[in-house]
């Protein structure tokens, strides 16, 4: 069975050979494992079951001085941040999209190196990535306390940014479908360490329709939709499924019962994530990480899940616990790849 | 008295306008500065806070109010400073070093002067150099550190260590908080208190200061 092949008896709810894998690492993170594995690169050396595609956070105009600007003009600073940076200034300082223009979503940059990474990942599922996919792409433009208090203050003017940033990922998601991918991998955070930042009533009322839009896009092309939200955000399972959902990704140790959901979806919709970025990996030891991993590898053995990290690992993890979990998913009886 | 429980319901409903007029027209019918503050603005901020944790409220709730409560306190400032009424305490806030991530530093802010202390908010990315010259210089009752990554929880650290260094651990009460964090985390690295949220730092504030 090819990576691919396993990833799609997963999301089928069907008992996979092993538990497939798919870790990702900050640039720190990567660079001491790339050090670790070389002359292998990364991708090669982690076999990742997932072949990410397009870019989770999109293209980056450098200004100098650790500040980029990205494709909606804002701009970030990446001084302390190095992956994603922070926001600097505020693109739409007033409550009105009146003199603000969308890029255009068809930016050949977004799937310039789709054929040429299919061709050479050609056993490995392929996600088409749309980063910051609504939510966040609005508090990036608005402000993030600004967009909350516009929920109450502005609600035509929020309708009206969502919708056009869905439009905008609806236009991506159907120009991604001129390549051979198998799904689209959306990426929102909307919770906190405890329930929503924005509550459920407003969730509904505001992100709920333009991500029924989007995951439609996607389920009317046959392929497959998963969404990164990340924080104690399982209340909102049962409506994801309800409108195509059918990864979860990070599923967080530390906010959620990851066993109880797992047993409680499994065969409707699969679990990306899982492995404790908060405590474990940067606080506790090689053993610790083992133990755990091995916990999830069991607990995953009977479907819908595919391991991770539950975050892409930080800087602070040692080489040690990233090598323990990497050995033991790399090492699965039933994996004959490997 | 109904115009103070008024205003207390226009607080909770994030009612910029009505909030001020309720002020406004609470001073006009001799109300004390002292009652309006502790009857209609702290206590409103302390049901959002009941509420937030009952998980009514979230995060556009609580700004809302935040704002309809600073816009009172505004009109209300110069009144109580005639009568040399103090705050029940001064804080100083910040993100740990190299801590970015500002929202829950921010509504703990909000929270704090809602429960009727004065807040300086030192920002993002504070060295334990300027925690420590902060207290110095605002000698504060609490110092309150917040972080979202693992990547800058030993920061929060090397604030108590700084603050020891310096003789001034004695003086200040510190209070951490951020996702990641646990009450075994705090009493680990030796913090006083541990605030799971920014309703919950208000309340721990408030019961540090009465204690």
């Amino acid at each position: 069975m090819t990576k691919r092949e396993v990833i799609q008896t997963v999301l089928a709810g069907k008992v996979p050979p092993y538990v497939p894998w798919s870790c990702g690492f900050t640039k720190e993170a990567g660079a001491r494992l790339q050090e670790h594995f070389k002359p292998l690169e990364l991708e090669e050396a982690l076999q990742n079951h997932l072949l990410k595609l397009g870019s989770d956070i999109g293209f980056f105009t450098d200004l100098g001085e650790n500040h980029v600007q990205d494709v909606f003009g804002v701009v970030w600073d990446r001084s302390i941040d190095k992956d994603i940076g922070n926001v600097v200034g505020c693109v739409l300082q007033d409550a009105t999209l009146l003199h603000y223009h969308f890029p255009d979503p068809l930016d050949m940059r977004f799937f310039a190196e789709i054929p040429v990474r299919i061709a050479h990942y050609t056993d490995r599922f392929r996600v088409f990535q749309i980063g910051f996919s609504l939510y966040e792409r609005a508090w990036s433009l608005r402000g993030i306390q600004n967009l909350l208090m516009d929920f109450y203050d502005h609600p035509a003017f929020v309708h009206a940014l969502l919708e056009e940033i869905a439009d905008y990922n609806i236009a991506q998601v159907q120009e991604a479908m001129n390549y051979d991918i198998d799904a689209v991998y959306f990426g929102d955070d909307w919770g906190q360490q405890r329930g929503l930042q924005m509550g459920p009533k407003f969730w509904r009322q505001f992100i709920y329709p333009e991500l029924k839009r989007m995951y439609s896009a996607v389920h009317t092309a046959g392929k497959y939709v998963f969404i990164h939200s990340c924080g104690d955000v399982d209340e909102l399972l049962e409506d994801l499924i309800g409108i195509g959902l059918d990864c979860f990704n990070p599923f967080q140790p530390e906010v959620m019962n990851i066993e109880s959901l797992l047993e409680h979806f499994r065969g409707r919709l699969t679990f990306h994530g899982g492995l404790s970025t908060q405590q474990t990996l940067p606080f506790g030891t090689d053993e610790d990480v083992r133990m755990e991993t091995k916990r999830l590898l069991d607990m995953g053995a009977r479907g819908s899940y595919i391991f991770a990290p539950a975050h892409d690992v930080e800087g602070d993890v040692p080489l040690e616990n990233m090598l323990a979990f990497l050995e033991l998913v790399q090492n699965q009886p039933g994996d004959r790849e490997n | 008295m109904s115009l103070l429980d008024d205003l207390l319901k226009s607080v909770i409903n994030g009612d910029l306008n009505a909030t001020q007029n309720q002020v406004r027209a609470a001073l006009a019918k001799n109300i004390p500065p002292e009652k309006i503050l502790a009857d209609g603005l702290i206590a409103a901020m302390n049901e959002v806070g009941k509420l937030f944790e009952n998980n009514e409220f979230f995060i556009p709730e609580m700004l809302v109010s935040a704002r309809a409560m600073r816009g009172g306190l505004a009109i209300l400032r110069p009144k109580l400073a005639a009568e040399d009424i103090q705050p029940i305490g001064k804080v100083v806030i910040g993100t740990a070093q190299g801590d970015m991530h500002d929202i829950g530093k921010n509504l703990v802010g909000m929270m704090l002067e809602g429960a009727g202390f004065e807040v300086i908010d030192l920002g993002v990315d504070v060295s334990p150099e300027k925690y420590v010259a902060a207290v110095k210089e605002h000698q504060p009752d609490l110092v309150g550190i917040s972080a979202l990554l693992t990547t800058t929880m030993p920061r929060m650290q090397d604030v108590l260590l700084a603050l020891q260094a310096a003789g001034l651990r004695g003086t200040v009460k510190v209070m951490i908080g951020g996702a990641p964090l646990t009450a075994q985390y705090a009493s680990d690295i030796g913090a006083d208190i541990y605030a799971p949220d920014a309703a919950s730092a208000a309340q721990r504030a408030r019961q540090m200061i009465k204690a």
